[in-house]
């Protein structure tokens, strides 16, 4: 996104108009713009057909396959599904995960990187190689698993999906890089002021660091809401499962989609494309919330000039 | 997750002042802050790394990572024997090779064709929607391909109903190995090539204005500007990604290649890479050590690598060194 020009956007105006201003479209032009087009409809296609699918009766669905527009329309799936309990249980299984995820994340990550961004003698950088290892070198499945299963004793817990991914090393960078750019001077007349470390940290620096935070906590959301790997590796209790798990369940086997409805007659091939909705919809939701910070947010390769 | 311009610890300038500062009274609030993070990065991160003693065990549940009897090399040896090793050492690297240059490819020049589109609201809108792969997970992505591959029940999909049309014969998608490094790669393309371009993008923007008027006054056209001055100027970028990828050379994308692909053994030989390998070992055989020492042996060769591909890069482009 368009990072920097939104950030240093008093300083230089987006682009001056000599540039924007081409005075005849070119062939280059052109092209980006189909090229940009045709990209943009083979990432909504698949989205549009499986609204569009979730939408088609079950007949029609297994005889003549997917189509472009649900005919002849019905709405079956959803209310099998939403007439289970399983989904509303899924549904808040993810949300726990998603939100307790994001919050943990969020407060370890941010203070981490504020202590990276710090800059403190024999602390910042070690922390900072401390957290930049886990980039490089882990340990692997095995024992993860022998730590959460054998160690943590977190076998059918949601903290077992919840705790492994709390921490990315890599959003701990994005987060450094944007609180570096925090303004000293207000920094030193917070401390004048005899503001603590932490008073600082949420007073004056949170408040400054709204798009990174919005960032962090959008990838955070997205990894936890679509996390399904440690669930099917940790919980064992169906009705902890995941929305994501549910879903990966109803593709392996027909049986598990009859469990989900009331009926064992289950619009099968639907309520697979209508779960799909159901799991994609929030996450989708989220992110034009975000998306305006996203911008100012994401900037770690253009704050360096 | 990778972007540019990660620079942990490195900040001589500016932060001299937080020094300068004689400290008052003693502060524990920066303790208070760190101390979540270091904790559960010592659980979660290095502790598992410390686990990897079970690559040298004969590991069994009863006795623990504590009790359990030592073998040596001996889980090593069993793996690089087991004939499996050459096959799926060669899958990973071969589909992360794919994977790296297409999303690196794609994401460049949709930057590039990004960057010529003039309304800012058009431009967002495009992005918003080029973007949206990436928040879709695996899961979804398999039943997205499923219904161009498969459709219900196995009956066609969406591809073949298109070859059909052309008089082309369909093809059991799930069924062939040979086409799957293609289609996986494509899949990986589709979800990342828009989060590429905008990391793209951000450098773009980042390019002095006076580069683009020295071209326009030389009467470069667009296309000579985007190839000759964009996409040089993109290169330490570039370098990044290709450094932050080569790290995860040896790693399967698990969560893709696993909720694709799934048990379907007749795609094992060009779609199994140590990830799925291991996992399945794991589900099947609860062999720990042997896949402890597989896990090790993919860490240690991702290291090397990383650390190779570092120095590379330093030499080549030092400016955009990570650490």
């Amino acid at each position: 996104m368009t990072a920097t020009v939104e950030r240093t956007a008093p300083v230089t105006k987006v682009r001056p108009p000599s540039r924007r201003k081409s005075r005849r479209l070119e062939p280059f032009t052109i092209a980006s713009y189909a090229g940009v087009i045709c990209f943009g409809l083979v990432c909504a296609i698949p989205f549009w057909m499986v609204v569009a699918g979730s939408l088609t009766a079950e007949s029609a669905l297994s005889q003549r396959g997917y189509s472009f527009w649900p005919a002849p329309f019905s709405l079956d799936a959803y209310t099998t599904l939403f007439q289970g309990t399983r989904v509303w249980l899924s549904y808040g299984a993810t949300i726990f995960i998603t939100g307790i995820g994001t919050a943990i994340a969020l407060a370890a990550t941010s203070g981490i990187a504020w202590v990276i961004a710090r800059g403190l003698r024999r602390v910042s950088r070690p922390l900072a190689v401390f957290a930049y290892i886990p980039m490089l070198f882990n340990g692997g499945l095995v024992p993860m698993y022998i730590l959460i299963t054998q160690i943590l004793q977190l076998q059918n817990s949601w903290f077992a999906v919840i705790l492994p991914l709390v921490i990315a090393p890599f959003l701990v960078f994005v987060q450094v890089s944007f609180f570096r750019a925090t303004p000293q001077e207000i920094l030193d007349a917070a401390r004048i002021d005899g503001a603590g470390e932490l008073r600082i940290f949420f007073q004056v620096v949170l408040p400054l660091s709204t798009p990174v935070i919005a960032v962090i906590a959008l990838f955070y959301a997205v990894t936890f809401w679509n996390e399904w790997f440690h669930a099917l590796l940790f919980l064992s209790q169906p009705e902890k499962f995941p929305l994501q798990l549910v879903l990966q369940n109803l593709i392996s086997s027909v049986t598990n989609a009859a469990e989900l409805g009331t009926t064992s007659a289950a619009p099968v091939y639907q309520m697979r494309l209508a779960m799909t909705v159901i799991t994609i919809g929030p996450i989708l939701l989220a992110y034009p919330f975000a998306q305006r910070y996203f911008v100012k947010g994401l900037t770690l390769g253009a704050t360096k000039g | 997750m990778n972007t540019p311009g990660i620079r942990p610890a490195v900040a001589p300038h500016k932060r001299r002042s937080s020094r300068s500062q004689p400290a008052q009274k003693r502060d524990y609030g920066l303790v208070i802050l760190a101390a979540p993070a270091v904790i559960l990065l010592l659980v979660f991160a290095y502790g598992p790394m410390a686990g990897l003693i079970v690559a040298f065990q004969d590991f069994n549940i009863a006795d623990g990572v504590f009790a359990s009897p030592w073998a040596g090399l001996e889980n090593f040896r069993f793996f690089f024997t087991s004939g499996d090793a050459t096959r799926i050492m060669r899958n990973t690297l071969l589909l992360n090779v794919l994977f790296l240059s297409a999303t690196l490819a794609v994401g460049v020049m949709l930057a590039l064709m990004l960057n010529e589109i003039r309304g800012k609201v058009t431009k967002r809108f495009f992005q918003s929607v080029i973007f949206v792969p990436y928040f879709v997970s695996p899961i979804v992505v398999s039943i997205f391909l499923q219904a161009f591959l498969a459709g219900p029940g196995g009956r066609g999909g969406l591809i073949n109903d298109a070859a059909g049309l052309f008089g082309i014969p369909s093809v059991t998608w799930y069924t062939e190995p040979g086409p799957w490094p293609w289609i996986l790669t494509l899949v990986k393309v589709w979800q990342l090539g828009g989060y590429m371009s905008v990391i793209f993008l951000a450098a773009i923007t980042a390019i002095p204005e006076e580069v683009y008027e020295a071209g326009e006054i030389d009467g470069a056209s667009r296309a000579q500007m985007a190839w000759r001055i964009t996409t040089p100027l993109l290169k330490p970028t570039a370098a990044i990604l290709l450094v932050l990828g080569v790290g995860r050379i040896f790693y399967g994308d698990f969560a893709t290649i696993y909720a694709i692909v799934g048990d379907n053994g007749t795609l094992f030989p060009t779609t199994d890479v140590i990830d799925t390998y291991v996992f399945r070992a794991l589900r099947t055989r609860g062999d720990f050590g042997v896949t402890a020492a597989i896990g090790l042996v993919q860490s240690v060769v991702g290291f090397v690598l990383v650390v190779v591909a570092t120095m590379v890069q330093r030499r080549y482009a030092k400016e955009t060194s990570i650490l």
